[in-house]
């Protein structure tokens, strides 16, 4: 390493060490607004997870009867029911799910909870024809039409079941967005105060090294750095908190909310990145700002 | 003590220099002003010039005092040749630069080409006499064998053998002013600016800082000096400028403080 790289890195975690009440300050305000962060982009995958492809694409599930609530659908029964679905003008597109394909995409949505996949005989759970319709409001047209069909267990509007679930975690998802960019902005500020005091601080040093000749570069790096290290601490925490409370919470909510996937450690490894880029980031952003008149030739 | 004053006046360089011709001259310059004009605004309205239309030239390894009352301009001239400030109105050349004109990514380059002698030393008092004067080599991004090479060199020509781990405030005030003039000579600057360097000492050893600033003069270093020092400018017999009110009342080569009187 070069004597001037030494010189910078040296200046940087002095100035944090000197400066530890505020750089505590700075990393712990970084650490809440990047945990919200970092929760809110979790609990997109989350929704993500729920609400896979095949239940995004399907408007109305039609259940039948496999004889153990009702008398069993026969294969004409089931012939006949297809054909008359598919001749109907709201029907866009009709899919069969077999009870063995049900029982994998089961398996498959639940696959982090093997205890609750060991506990479902693969019997229990109902072939249905998936119906996507033109329009999702005309649910009533075909629940109306085919529900006293011989064979037909249930019909459900999976729609009406997503939207609620959708707006719910829309709202939660929002919320925790909103909080986490106002603290980032206080962190951001923070960051930039203290790095203005961290210059104040040094400011004789530094009128010297510009009178001497240093680059603007060289003489801010130790600055930005210090500011960009205290954020990354905060982005490590976050992450690091969020790795060991959400595993945690999911697997808490499984056993209560049955039927859901819930997202695992792999997720909240996946977001790690993006909460190191956006504590980084917005340290590196205020620092420079905070030095921009400060430290101008 | 009386002096043949000769304003406005071009008088050559002082001393081994004096019988080169305008042309020679003209190419050496290494600080021009012409007709430079500063003020500063002091509320809406209100401004204080602080040089008026002032037009000075120093030739290549000339020593010049700039002399005359606080508020006379002194600092202001000093703050314009490390462009610190940017004048209003006219030209200013600086080693070469045109300092009205440069780029603010080059001014560390032109600093490079100035020494700066504080008049309160502004030594850094967590490091010690070879690490202030290695400091300012080390930011410009000088290789760790060449700082090695040089700074003992550099505290041998001002005196400061045997001082090397001494930390500032062991030391007697002109003692860190030789700290502070090895740091300002250690990266070989072409001119030293001193603002007013013994300003904070007694009289004694004003004179060995003198003598040690006329050395480095003879290495070829162009020196500016402001100083109210009148007992040193009348003994070093030098270029001297003075400034009242923001411009130039009087320029003299082999000068003294003031009129006399």
């Amino acid at each position: 390493m070069s004597a001037r790289w030494r010189y910078i890195l040296a200046e940087a975690f002095n100035g944090l060490r000197r400066n530890l009440m505020m750089t505590v300050a700075v990393v712990l305000s970084v650490t809440v607004s990047l945990t919200l962060l970092g929760a809110s982009l979790l609990l997109s995958d989350q929704v993500d997870l729920a609400t896979d492809d095949w239940v995004g694409k399907v408007e109305v599930s039609i259940f039948l009867c496999d004889g153990s609530t009702c008398p069993a659908i026969t294969a004409d029964q089931e012939e006949q029911l297809r054909e008359e679905l598919e001749a109907e003008p709201v029907v866009a597109e009709v899919f069969y799910e077999s009870k063995e394909d049900a029982y994998e995409r089961f398996t498959e949505l639940f696959k982090d909870q093997p205890n609750l996949v060991e506990s479902v005989d693969p019997d229990i759970l109902p072939a249905s024809f998936r119906v996507r319709l033109h329009d999702p409001a005309l649910f009533g047209v075909i629940a109306e039409q085919f529900s006293a069909y011989p064979g037909v267990e249930e019909i459900v509007d999976q729609r009406q079941v997503l939207d609620q679930f959708l707006s719910f975690t829309d709202v939660v998802r929002n919320g925790a967005l909103i909080v986490a960019i106002i603290q980032l902005v206080a962190a951001g500020v923070l960051i930039a105060n203290t790095i203005r005091l961290a210059a104040f601080a040094r400011r004789e040093q530094t009128s010297i090294m510009k009178l001497v000749g240093a680059g603007n570069w060289y003489i801010r790096l130790p600055f930005v750095l210090e500011g960009v290290f205290a954020g990354l601490l905060g982005a490590l925490a976050s992450w690091g908190l969020l790795y060991v409370s959400v595993p945690r919470v999911a697997g808490n909510l499984a056993r209560e909310v049955e039927l859901m996937p819930f997202i695992g450690a792999t997720e909240v490894l996946l977001i790690g990145p993006w909460l190191i880029a956006a504590g980084v980031g917005i340290a590196a952003f205020s620092s420079i700002v905070a030095l921009r008149r400060f430290l101008d030739i | 003590m009386r002096a043949t004053v000769r304003s406005h006046h071009r008088t050559g360089p002082a001393g081994r220099h004096a019988r080169r011709t305008d042309r020679d001259r003209e190419r050496d310059f290494v600080i021009r002003l012409q007709n430079l004009t500063k003020t500063y605004k002091t509320g809406r309205h209100d401004e204080v010039v602080a040089l008026a239309d002032v037009s000075i030239e120093v030739g290549k390894g000339e020593f010049v005092f700039v002399v005359g009352p606080s508020g006379s301009g002194k600092s202001t001239f000093m703050k314009l040749l490390t462009r610190e400030q940017l004048p209003d109105k006219g030209q200013i050349w600086v080693a070469g630069k045109n300092l009205a004109s440069l780029r603010s990514w080059k001014v560390p380059a032109l600093r490079r080409d100035i020494g700066y002698v504080f008049q309160d030393f502004k030594l850094l008092p967590n490091k010690t006499v070879t690490e202030n004067v290695a400091f300012a080599a080390e930011v410009l991004g000088k290789p760790r064998r060449e700082i090695d090479r040089r700074v003992p060199e550099v505290l041998d020509l001002v005196g400061l053998e045997g001082k090397e781990k001494a930390y500032p405030h062991e030391l007697s005030g002109g003692q860190q002013q030789r700290v502070s003039i090895a740091r300002a000579f250690v990266n070989n600057p072409r001119i030293l600016l001193c603002d007013e360097p013994t300003g904070n000492l007694d009289p004694t050893t004003s004179v060995g800082i003198m003598k040690l600033l006329d050395r480095i003069n003879r290495t070829g270093a162009t020196v500016v000096m402001a100083t109210h020092d009148q007992h040193i400018v009348d003994s070093m017999r030098r270029r001297v400028i003075e400034l009242e009110n923001g411009r130039v009342v009087r320029d003299q080569s082999r000068g003294v403080y003031g009129y006399a009187g």
